[in-house]
This record gives structure tokens, C-alpha cells and sequence, in this order.
């Protein structure tokens, strides 16, 4: 994605903040004596304004708005903070969050949140934060004992029944949507198991323990006689809740285990974080107050300085400097990249800074090794569900890096791509509001789940969902149609549902995905009533009506073009060329291929795929688990062969049509590494993001960017291994086999080599390219 | 009042494989975190900062 900040001027490098904290009301009605806030080192809400001045709110909006503009950043959140930012009152919080998103929605999606103690919740308040897509977290301790040892009201009154009655409003359907869910601060003086079940009770989506802020100068509590309290504490509440089947996600854990992405307090990923303050100052992250007077601060404010100045401060750019940000300590440790450190603030000694380990060090370490190594192997969690056996990260990603992976693995990777689209298709539905063809789907999708499976696994869903969803093309071609309306007319077909729906119409022509298009016969109109009829479906009403019946037995209906099919063993596959959304290959797609075309790729797929049985049955059992569909790319005569895939595609590979079975194997083989890899790249990094490194790779004259290699490298491992079976062979045909296979190894191993060599990778990326490594020797030695 | 905002991460596998069992009417509501993420994973290139490689094309060179 371009960024226009690099222009001359802008003075240092990119750095793209996507998270803003702003501190919308200073003061607060409870009085919780571990606040940082109030409590810390830091006191400098005493002179701050009561709450943030609707100038101050618009300067802050227009300078995060500012900042996707010239970064294009696809999303930016804004967490609404305090104090209590409920005490702004409805009318105040109705106005803040207007203002914010007249200002920046236009330029990006708003992700909008806020934390509340909860006390103030009532239904109007939920009123305006569900109308205006609030997500709301709430701080809550657990049970009353737990929650009222620190959370009480000046007076010294319990919070809990307060905050269980907002937790009880944000339960309510009307409100769901807008529950993010429960932070929660530990004290190890509490029950775990109380605290574990109380946090339970209250049905949130997503809990998260925090860690109370000390630092070196002055360090947790610590009762008892154990050196780690908290990671033993902590510990205990892992243990019930794997043995409970996880039933929420709890943030903290999830970010522990490997490759868990990390939250702000874990992890080496950049924190891209800035607060402004409610009298307009830029400051760094909030937990730092913890630290000492004015830790936080920047000299900047929104009304002199841009997020990108802000962005430069020193404070700002060491939380994005990875592992070189560290103590030495840190940077020597094993379990450097599950903890990153730990919290910033939480380093904290007078004298040398920042530059230290966490002063829960200990803790932290033992935590790591208590999450990773609960549940041991061949442990069932007594209530979890079938469905939710463990996938251990390692032995996944493993098995993915040799390129021969269980049928369960590729079943695996095949259902979290449908995952993600029914993700994206609520999130879709959150955005449109309920319509009639989401109804159809939805009621479809309780009572023929296959039939919605089949159209939800068509490969260009997907694009079809990112181009309606992505932001804005203030640029470029105008958005896609509403993509629900099709979708449950097709779903509808395939359950033999009748139904009907306005399905738009896109140049003269409907598409109905899996099944193909139908031209109109008449022009003019941006949408046309479907009916469902048994074996087909009705176009239009009264004399321009048209029946399209689907009997590939009757005679071909008048405008109607199927996706024709290809049989290859146990199932077909499909010749896209006429979804509008495959154009996604960053090259040109052929236009829908004439019969004979068709008929000759048909063949030679077909034929292709005897091939790969023959020469690598490993990569023939993953293109049966997962190749749905074949884009044909429009030939060029000076690249007659060339090949693609869509990292939002799933299931699809794009080709050049060549008569070629043995050349086709390989393309296909090629691509569906590609595939894999991308799915993979869904669930787990493998790359460090934000890399600037470019690495010289022997397949290509250009710099590569890591992720780039990675892909090759893949690809390359299994072309070297469809080459090496061909040598193996010795069959006359393929007398240039071993030249073949040794090319494709060599490239394999260097650029392996070059990925291992480039500090670029994750720990799983260094596990994985490591094992892939393995496995490229084990090719060079036998068979592939 | 110590809210770590959410940093973009990837969708959990466990969460993926749930929401797969979870009417498509609810998953907005039950997977509402689920949602969030694969949003800020997937849409236009946020996954994808620099160096990233969002189609994947490449010369075959058979």
C-alpha cells in the first residue's frame, strides 16, 4: 500500500500510528487505590480540564484524520478513556462520538471503544453507544470480595452490584453487539478460582488480566513465600480455563502462547499507541504515569504538532524498535518473543531508565512455561468439545513446512478460510443492517448449512466481501454490488428453497456465484427480482420475465453462461472466467473462453491432475483437499506461461491456458503452495511486519521484501520435489529432470539460506523456513 | 482504568473453529471480538504492512 508520508519535508521515517486513547473526561467516581491515574507517580490530572473540550475533541479528530489520509491506514482505533468516560453524560458522549466520526470516518473505518468502570451504564447511555458502534470494555475484578478490595467509591461503598448491573445491560441482545468485554487487574490476595468464575458469569466475549503497574522502584506486592505469586496465581486460572474447553477467549494467555500476536504488555510487535490528554497533549502510552511525574510526556499538543511529529518523539519510537529496544538482559533470553519485555512501564528503576527487564520478570517466565506446556500431550480438557482439540502451533506449522500435510491439517486450513468469510459476512451485515437476502441466508444456514457451505466457499467471496468492506476508494473502480442478495439466491437454488430477492445487475448481467450468469435481454435497471423455482429460477415479471432452468439435460436458456465444470477424482472443478471478482491477480484475466477453449483446458486440468497423482501424490491429496476453481489469465505470447494466486482467493489458482498437462502439473503445484502459505499467513506471522529488509533472491533479479522470499521459497520446495520425482522416474520425456530438480534446489536452499540469514523472521517463520530447510534435504537425498 | 487498546492480531484458531459452529445471525454477536480482528486482519492491506506480499504472482519459469 503507498504512503504518501515519505514526501520531502516529512522528516524521519513512516511511522503509522492506529491507536488513539483519548481522555475524554479526567475525573472519575469510584476511587480505586491501585489507579494509576491518581494513585502513581504521576499527578498531572490535577491540571488538566474536567473533561475535553468539544475544540480540543475536533483538533484531535482532524489531526488522527490527518494521519490515515497521508498514511492511507485502512482502519484507526479510538478508545474513549478517562477518568470515567461516562461522566461526559449522553448528550456529551453523543457529541464527542459524532464529532469523531464526521471527521475521520470520511478518510478511513473508525473502530470505536470505550473503557468504563461501568457505575454510570444505563440503557440511554447504551442507546448512543450501540447506535454509534461503541464497543464497550468494562473494568471489573471478579467477585465482590475480589472487585471491592480496590474498586470502591470515595466513600469506601462497594462498586459491584454497579458494574454487574452494567454488565447485565451490555448482555442484552439490544447491547450485545456493543460488549467487548472484561478487563480485570489481579491481585493475588483474591481467590483465582472465585475471580476465574465470577469473570465467567457474566458471559463476556473476551476477558483480559492485567498485571497491577509497579516498577523497580516500587515492585508488586508479593504475599507469601513464593518467589512468583503472580505467574502461580496466574497459573491456576490457565489450568480451569483449558480444562474448561477455553470458554472465552482470555487475551492474556492467548497472547502468551506461540506465535499469539501479543497484546501491548507482550510480544515484540510495534505499539503504534498515542494518548491525548483531555487538555489536548500528546502523550505516550498511559501506563507509564505508573512510572514517575510527566513519564508520559511529549511537549506535544493536537493543536501544534501532527501525529507524525508525535510519532518521532523518542518515547514513542523506542516501543517500535522489536527486540533492539530491550535491556541486554531481555535481548539474551529464550522466551524473549512471548514477553517482549513486558510492560513498559513495568521496567521502571530510577537511574537506568527503562532499560531493564520487567519487575515481573520471574513471574512472567515461569508464566510462559506454565501456558506452554498446559495442556501436556495426549491431555483431554474434560469439558471442552470435540471440535476444539488443540492444534499445537509447532507440530501445525511443522507439517505445513514440508509440504506433505495431514488430511486434517489441510481440512483445518480450509475451514478457517470459510471462518474468516462468514466473519467478513457479519461483519458486512453489522454494516448494511438487516436486509431480506440476509434473512434468506441466515434462516438457509440453520436449515441447509451445506448448501450455504457450497456458495460460501466459492474462492472470489472473499474479494468480493474486501472490496465492499476495504476503505473508500476515494480512487480506482467504483465498488462492487452488495453481494448478499446473489449469494442467497444461490444458496437458495442449492437447497431447492424457493425464495426471492432483487439481485443486482453488473453491466446487463447477474452472477450468481458457482453457477454462472445470465445477460438480460433487456438494458437499464441496477438490480432485477430472482425467483427461486424448483430446478431453476425466474428473472423479471410480467412480459419481460425469463426462466432459466438449471437441467444441464434441457436446451442451453437463452443468455445464461455456466461455470463449466471439470471432473477430477471424487468431485469437479470449476473454470472461472466468469465471476466478475477474479480479476485479483494484480495481471489480466481471460474474458469468458469460447467452448472449444474450455473443452481444451477442461482436458488438459484434468489431464494435469493424473500428472501430479504420478509424480508428487503428497501435493495430489492437497490440491484434492482444496482447488475449487481455475482462473484462466489472458495469454501473452512473450510469457506464454504464468501463473497466480490471490492471497483473499482461496481455493482458486490463476493460469495461462497451455495444452501442456506436464506444464500445467507444475503450475498447479506451484500455486497451490501459494495457497497454503497464505492461509497460513491468516492465522500466523512468519514474517516480522514492517520489515524493511530486502533480500537478493536467485529467481528473480529484483530485491525481494521477506514475505516475498517466504512465498518462493515455498513454491519452490515443491516444484523441487515434482522435478526430483521426474528425474527419479527416468522417463525419456523428462531426460531434463535432473537439471530441473537441481535449479529448483539450489534456488530452494539459497533462498532459505537468505531468509535464515536475514533476522526477518519470527520465531515460528525461523521454525518454519527451518523445517521447510529439512525438508529440502530430504528431497535432495530420495524421492519427493 | 488500565486499558492496553487492542492491537491488531491475528484470528485465533480456536476462535475460527468455534464460530464455524456458530449460526451465521450470531456471529456478529458471539464472535464479536472474532469479527473485529479478521476485519482489521484481512481488509486492505492492515495485514499487510510493508513487505508484505498481497497476491502472490509469480513466473512460474517451468
Amino acid at each position: 500500500m503507498a504512503c504518501r508520508c515519505g514526501s520531502p519535508g516529512s522528516g524521519g521515517s513512516c511511522r503509522r500510528i492506529s491507536q488513539f486513547v483519548l481522555k475524554v473526561h479526567s475525573r472519575c467516581d469510584l476511587s480505586c487505590d491501585h489507579c494509576y491515574v491518581y494513585q502513581h507517580a504521576d499527578q498531572t490530572w490535577r491540571g488538566r480540564p474536567v473533561r475535553m473540550p468539544p475544540a480540543t475533541v475536533r483538533a484531535a479528530a482532524k489531526r488522527i484524520a490527518e494521519h490515515a489520509r497521508e498514511h492511507d491506514l485502512p482502519v484507526v482505533h479510538v478508545v474513549l478513556h478517562g477518568g470515567e468516560p461516562l461522566l461526559l453524560g449522553a448528550a456529551g458522549l453523543r457529541e464527542v462520538l459524532a464529532d469523531l466520526r464526521a471527521v475521520i470516518a470520511p478518510w478511513t473505518r473508525l473502530d470505536l471503544r470505550i473503557q468504563t468502570n461501568g457505575v454510570l451504564l444505563d440503557e440511554e447511555l447504551c442507546g448512543v453507544l450501540v447506535d454509534h458502534d461503541v464497543r464497550v470494555g468494562v473494568s471489573f475484578d471478579g467477585d465482590r470480595a475480589a472487585n471491592d478490595r480496590h474498586r470502591v467509591f470515595a466513600h469506601g461503598g462497594s462498586s459491584h452490584d454497579h458494574v454487574r448491573r452494567a454488565l447485565a445491560l451490555l448482555r442484552q441482545p439490544a447491547h450485545r453487539a456493543s460488549y467487548a468485554g472484561i478487563l480485570c487487574t489481579v491481585d493475588v490476595r483474591n481467590d483465582p478460582d472465585r475471580v476465574y468464575e465470577a469473570l465467567l458469569a457474566e458471559h463476556p466475549p473476551r476477558v483480559d488480566l492485567l498485571l497491577p503497574h509497579a516498577t523497580w522502584d516500587r515492585p508488586p506486592d508479593r504475599p507469601g513465600d513464593t518467589a512468583t505469586p503472580y505467574a502461580d496465581w496466574l497459573g491456576r486460572i490457565h489450568r480451569r480455563w483449558v480444562d474448561d474447553g477455553r470458554p472465552v477467549s482470555i487475551r492474556l494467555f492467548e497472547a502468551l502462547r506461540p506465535g499469539g500476536g501479543g497484546t501491548e504488555a507482550f510480544g515484540l510487535a510495534p505499539a503504534d499507541v498515542l494518548v491525548v490528554e483531555a487538555d489536548g497533549t500528546w502523550e505516550q502510552v498511559d501506563s507509564l504515569k505508573t512510572a514517575y511525574h510527566g513519564a508520559a510526556g511529549t511537549g506535544f499538543d493536537v493543536f501544534g504538532q501532527s501525529v507524525d511529529e508525535a510519532a518521532r518523539h523518542p518515547g514513542v519510537t523506542v516501543r517500535q524498535a522489536g527486540v533492539a529496544g530491550l535491556s541486554a538482559t531481555c535481548r539474551a533470553c529464550p522466551v524473549v518473543d512471548r514477553c517482549g519485555g513486558g510492560l513498559y512501564a513495568h521496567r521502571w528503576r530510577t537511574g537506568s531508565g527503562f532499560d531493564n527487564p520487567s519487575v515481573y520478570c520471574a513471574d512472567l517466565r515461569r508464566l510462559i512455561d506454565t501456558v506452554a506446556a498446559y495442556p501436556p500431550p495426549g491431555h483431554a480438557a474434560g469439558s471442552a468439545p470435540p471440535e476444539r482439540d488443540d492444534w499445537p502451533v509447532d507440530e501445525l506449522l511443522d507439517e505445513l513446512a514440508t509440504g506433505h500435510e495431514s488430511e486434517r491439517t489441510l481440512d483445518l486450513l480450509a475451514a478457517t478460510q470459510l471462518s474468516i468469510t462468514r466473519a467478513l459476512l457479519a461483519a458486512w451485515r453489522e454494516k448494511t443492517g438487516p436486509t431480506a437476502a440476509w434473512e434468506l441466508l441466515a434462516h438457509l444456514d440453520g436449515a441447509a448449512p451445506d448448501a450455504v457451505r457450497a456458495v460460501l466457499t466459492h474462492s472470489f467471496v472473499r474479494p468480493w466481501l474486501v472490496r465492499r468492506l476495504g476503505p473508500s476508494t476515494r480512487s480506482g473502480p467504483p465498488r462492487a454490488a452488495d453481494p448478499l442478495p446473489a449469494l442467497a439466491v444461490v444458496a437458495a437454488l442449492r437447497a431447492g428453497v424457493p425464495a426471492a430477492l432483487s439481485v443486482p445487475v453488473r453491466a446487463g448481467t447477474i452472477m450468481l456465484p458457482t453457477l454462472g450468469s445470465l445477460a438480460l435481454p433487456y438494458a437499464g435497471g441496477e438490480s432485477v427480482d430472482v425467483t427461486v423455482l424448483p430446478g431453476g429460477f425466474r428473472v423479471g415479471d410480467g412480459p419481460a420475465e425469463q426462466v432459466v432452468s438449471l437441467d444441464p439435460a434441457g436446451p442451453p436458456p437463452a443468455g445464461w453462461r455456466p461455470t463449466r465444470r471439470v471432473p477430477v477424482p471424487g468431485r469437479h472443478l470449476l473454470i472461472e472466467d466468469g465471476d466478475p471478482h477474479r480479476d485479483c491477480y494484480g495481471q489480466p484475466v481471460a474474458s469468458r473462453l469460447d467452448d472449444g477453449a474450455a473443452r481444451a483446458l477442461g482436458r488438459t486440468l484434468a489431464d494435469a491432475w493424473g500428472v501430479v497423482h504420478r509424480d508428487v501424490p503428497a501435493h495430489a491429496a492437497a490440491l484434492d483437499a482444496g482447488l475449487r476453481a481455475v482462473v484462466p489469465l489472458t495469454p501473452d505470447p512473450t510469457r506464454p506461461l504464468r501463473s497466480a494466486t490471490a492471497r483473499d482467493a482461496f481455493g482458486a489458482v490463476a493460469v495461462t491456458p497451455t495444452a501442456d498437462p506436464e506444464a500445467m502439473a507444475v503450475l498447479l503445484v506451484h500455486e497451490w503452495q501459494h495457497a497454503k502459505l497464505g492461509a497460513v499467513l491468516d492465522l500466523y506471522d512468519l514474517v516480522e511486519p514492517n520489515s524493511a529488509t530486502r533480500i537478493r533472491v536467485p529467481w528473480r533479479p529484483d530485491l525481494r521484501p521477506p514475505e516475498g522470499v517466504l512465498q518462493g521459497v515455498y513454491a519452490h520446495l515443491a516444484v523441487t520435489q515434482v522435478w526430483r520425482s521426474r528425474a527419479d522416474a527416468d522417463r525419456p520425456e523428462h531426460q531434463d529432470a535432473p537439471a530441473h530438480a537441481a535449479r529448483y534446489l539450489s534456488w530452494t536452499r539459497d533462498g532459505a539460506d537468505a531468509l535464515l540469514a536475514s533476522r526477518t523472521l519470527t520465531p515460528a517463520g525461523d521454525r518454519f523456513v527451518g523445517r521447510l530447510r529439512h525438508a529440502l534435504e530430504e528431497t535432495r537425498v530420495g524421492p519427493g | 482504568m488500565d486499558h492496553a487498546p487492542t492491537r491488531s492480531s491475528r484470528p485465533a484458531l480456536d476462535d475460527l473453529r468455534r464460530s464455524l459452529h456458530t449460526p451465521l445471525e450470531r456471529i456478529a454477536v458471539e464472535h464479536a471480538d472474532l469479527v473485529a480482528t479478521v476485519r482489521q486482519r484481512v481488509l486492505a492491506g492492515e495485514s499487510m504492512p510493508s513487505g508484505a506480499v498481497p497476491v502472490a504472482a509469480f513466473n512460474s519459469s517451468i
